[in-house]
């Protein structure tokens, strides 16, 4: 659509507002931590000195920070491994409308409306070893082999608490994928189901590649969700037993705050944005490529 | 129609002069526990019948919340009157940065003379007063004293005896130490006095201070004991599940026998249950060495960023004076720091009477040390009671940290 030359300025006058606040409250930011993270402010003194990489160097001496970033692998792998799926699994089955599909997508989509703050709590309590719903049930069907201490065994912790984010994360893939099928063209899939397709290649072959937008979005969405984590880890264990499932987001924020690091809180924020940065930019450009291939 | 606007604008004139008149004092505070809290609002409308023409606004912010809060308040230009905070190295470390406000003239006849010697050094810092102390509470082995009668227990005075008293509580079924490791400084308390009667107060001001390694022979020697503890498992399963109220539920109802507290713990507990807790001092362990107790002392102090310090002056006045502190002790069974302010009942007289018993005090292990110490000091504890055969790796990783943090 050609505006007018008088009226080019047009749509920079709308988003010059999102944008003066987008500078202000997010960009600008990102910049100052960037630059504290050359520094050893302590957040509170304002005096500070410029000691260039040493909070890198004494990152990489730092046995939190692997596990850190050990946990947030495990993180990430697990969010694109279960929601995603589940989720589209989900939305097809709820696509089909069978009766009750207005409620079962009502109560799926429950989670979503609670904080993450109510969700670790709730799970706090559902994961509790002695009085806790998983393991009193459990117990009750006859697995009491399988009861676990779920919060207090450092192998199993992180997984746990994966656990309650997925059990949040999985309705907010069925929104995107079922608002993506509804831009699935049905002429394609009947076409295909005339060409004798049965429905596993039905859907492989025509319903996912025309849900490649969403599909970027639930990937690219999970991944960050993943890095994001810090409420479910910080309410459900403190980053413990002895920081077993601490993450980035939970390690720094005791770093800056609770410890008077705020330079080294900022380096840890910096390999965290990298880290998320370079995530995104691979998935999107390979993604991009392949579109405009198509 | 202009005479109305005028009448109009004459009566917003005066509301505005009015509440001007008001003096406005911003007190933020950590005390969110709900008897604490509801004490401390009867405490300041106390002040403002007192004190007409001053309006009191509190704010008041959840415990673990409010201490990552305050270096932001301390930092900005705006900052709050008065807020509550520790005594001793945590208040220093502000007042040695220049962010807190001197507040020596509110003590006209000098500090001694209204508060005890001994907590002069916690709220003093270069000579300057920085600190009003409103209550100090101590530390001890509170225990269900239905669970003793019943056993046929008699309060243990030496380790031994305490080993002993473990072994029955196991032995018939009850969890003989209950404890809630998901915030680690339930475990500061364990090393603090462990560490208090091995090896003896001045030690362990060192060692806090960051002079002693972790890998010295006399740290061990405290594990030692502690592995005594754990390697028998006196303390309760998967504490690192449970914050330090559910696991405190266990002594409430009888499940548990002993949980190391302090005195705070009354303020929790159900009405019907806090007539059955008691407490006893740490055991004795090595019998030449002082008895030495942990005694944090909660007070007030004011940012040198205040904008009322007016305001602020006179409610540290009020915060200071026997009145103040004898109803807000009374009220919640805690011990006035305020020398004239005698014990408000059985309980607190037995706390009492145990630390004027006592040779020395400190204020407890992650207010006596550094921060990042006491974050990977107490992240250590925990894994040492889940893992105790992992203690040298424990300890050579923390004696790595102590050189860099105190480098």
């Amino acid at each position: 659509m050609q505006l007018k030359k008088k009226q080019w300025w047009v749509p920079y006058a709308f988003l010059a507002l999102p944008l003066i606040m987008y500078a202000i409250w997010v960009i600008i930011p990102v910049f100052r931590t960037f630059a504290f993270s050359f520094t050893d402010w302590d957040g509170v003194n304002p005096d500070y000195k410029f000691i260039g990489l040493q909070n890198f160097k004494d990152l990489i001496e730092d046995y939190v920070f692997f596990d850190a970033l050990k946990n947030n692998f495990k993180w990430i792998i697990m969010f694109i491994i279960l929601p995603v799926p589940l989720g589209l699994g989900m939305a097809m089955l709820l696509d089909i409308k069978l009766p009750g599909h207005k409620i079962f997508k009502t109560l799926i989509f429950l989670p979503m409306t609670l904080s993450f703050v109510v969700i670790g709590q709730v799970w706090a309590w559902i994961y509790d070893p002695r009085f806790g719903a998983l393991n009193t049930t459990l117990e009750a069907i006859g697995l009491g082999s399988l009861t676990q201490a779920w919060l207090s065994n450092p192998n199993i912790v992180t997984f746990s608490l994966i656990g309650a984010a997925v059990w949040r994360q999985i309705p907010y893939m069925m929104i995107l994928f079922l608002a993506g099928l509804k831009n699935v063209n049905q002429s394609h899939v009947e076409a295909a189901l005339v060409d004798g397709a049965n429905s596993f290649q039905r859907f492989w072959y025509v319903i996912l590649p025309a849900l490649r937008p969403s599909m970027i979005i639930a990937f690219t969405v999970s991944v960050i969700d993943s890095l994001r984590a810090f409420d479910i880890v910080y309410v459900m264990t403190g980053g413990g037993p002895f920081n077993s499932s601490t993450v980035l987001a939970n390690y720094m924020y005791i770093e800056a705050f609770n410890n008077y690091r705020m330079g080294f809180g900022s380096a840890i924020a910096v390999i965290q944005f990298l880290i998320t940065f370079g995530f995104i930019v691979i998935y999107v450009n390979h993604n991009l490529k392949k579109e405009k291939e198509m | 129609m202009l005479f109305l606007k005028k009448v109009i604008l004459a009566v917003l004139v005066c509301v505005f002069v009015i509440s001007g008149f008001a003096s406005r004092i911003i007190v933020n505070s950590y005390m969110s526990d709900p008897a604490p809290r509801q004490t401390f609002t009867e405490l300041v409308k106390m002040f403002e019948e007192q004190n007409p023409g001053y309006e009191v606004v509190v704010n008041t912010f959840a415990h673990e919340d409010f201490k990552t809060l305050l270096r932001t308040w301390l930092g900005s230009r705006n900052a709050p009157d008065v807020v509550t905070w520790f005594a001793g190295e945590r208040m220093r470390y502000f007042a040695s940065r220049d962010l807190l406000a001197p507040i020596d003239e509110i003590f006209t006849n000098g500090f001694g003379n209204e508060f005890p010697e001994a907590f002069k050094s916690a709220s003093y810092y270069q000579d300057k007063a920085y600190f009003v102390p409103q209550s100090w509470y101590w530390w001890g082995m509170y225990y269900n004293t239905e669970v003793f009668e019943e056993l046929g227990l008699k309060v243990p005075v030496t380790w031994d005896e305490f080993i002993d008293v473990c072994e029955t509580l196991k032995v018939n079924g009850y969890i003989p130490i209950t404890i809630g490791t998901r915030y680690l400084w339930t475990t500061g308390g364990w090393f603090d006095y462990l560490n208090m009667r091995v090896n003896g107060l001045e030690f362990h001001e060192e060692f806090t201070a960051g002079k002693v390694a972790w890998t010295d022979p006399r740290i061990r020697k405290v594990f030692e004991y502690w592995g005594q503890l754990v390697n028998n498992g006196y303390f309760l399963e998967n504490h690192s599940s449970y914050d330090w109220q559910t696991a405190a539920n266990d002594l409430f109802s009888g499940r548990a026998g002993m949980y190391l507290m302090g005195q705070f713990i009354k303020d929790v507990a159900p009405d019907n249950v806090k007539d059955k807790l008691d407490f006893f001092r740490f055991p004795v362990i090595d019998p030449n060495i002082g008895l030495y107790e942990d005694t944090p002392i909660d007070g007030f102090m004011v940012p040198a960023n205040a904008r009322n310090k007016e305001g602020a002056m006179k409610f540290m006045e009020f915060i200071a004076s026997q009145n103040a502190q004898q109803y807000f002790a009374e009220e919640l069974g805690r011990l006035a720091a305020h020398r004239n302010v005698p014990a408000v009942d059985d309980h607190a007289q037995d706390g009492l009477n145990m630390i004027l018993e006592s040779d020395g005090v400190m204020q407890f292990y992650d207010r006596d040390t550094d921060p990042q110490m006491a974050d990977r000091g107490m992240n250590a504890f925990v894994e040492f009671m889940m893992f105790p055969d992992r203690l040298d790796r424990i300890l050579q990783t923390l004696e790595r940290e102590r050189q860099r943090i105190f480098r």
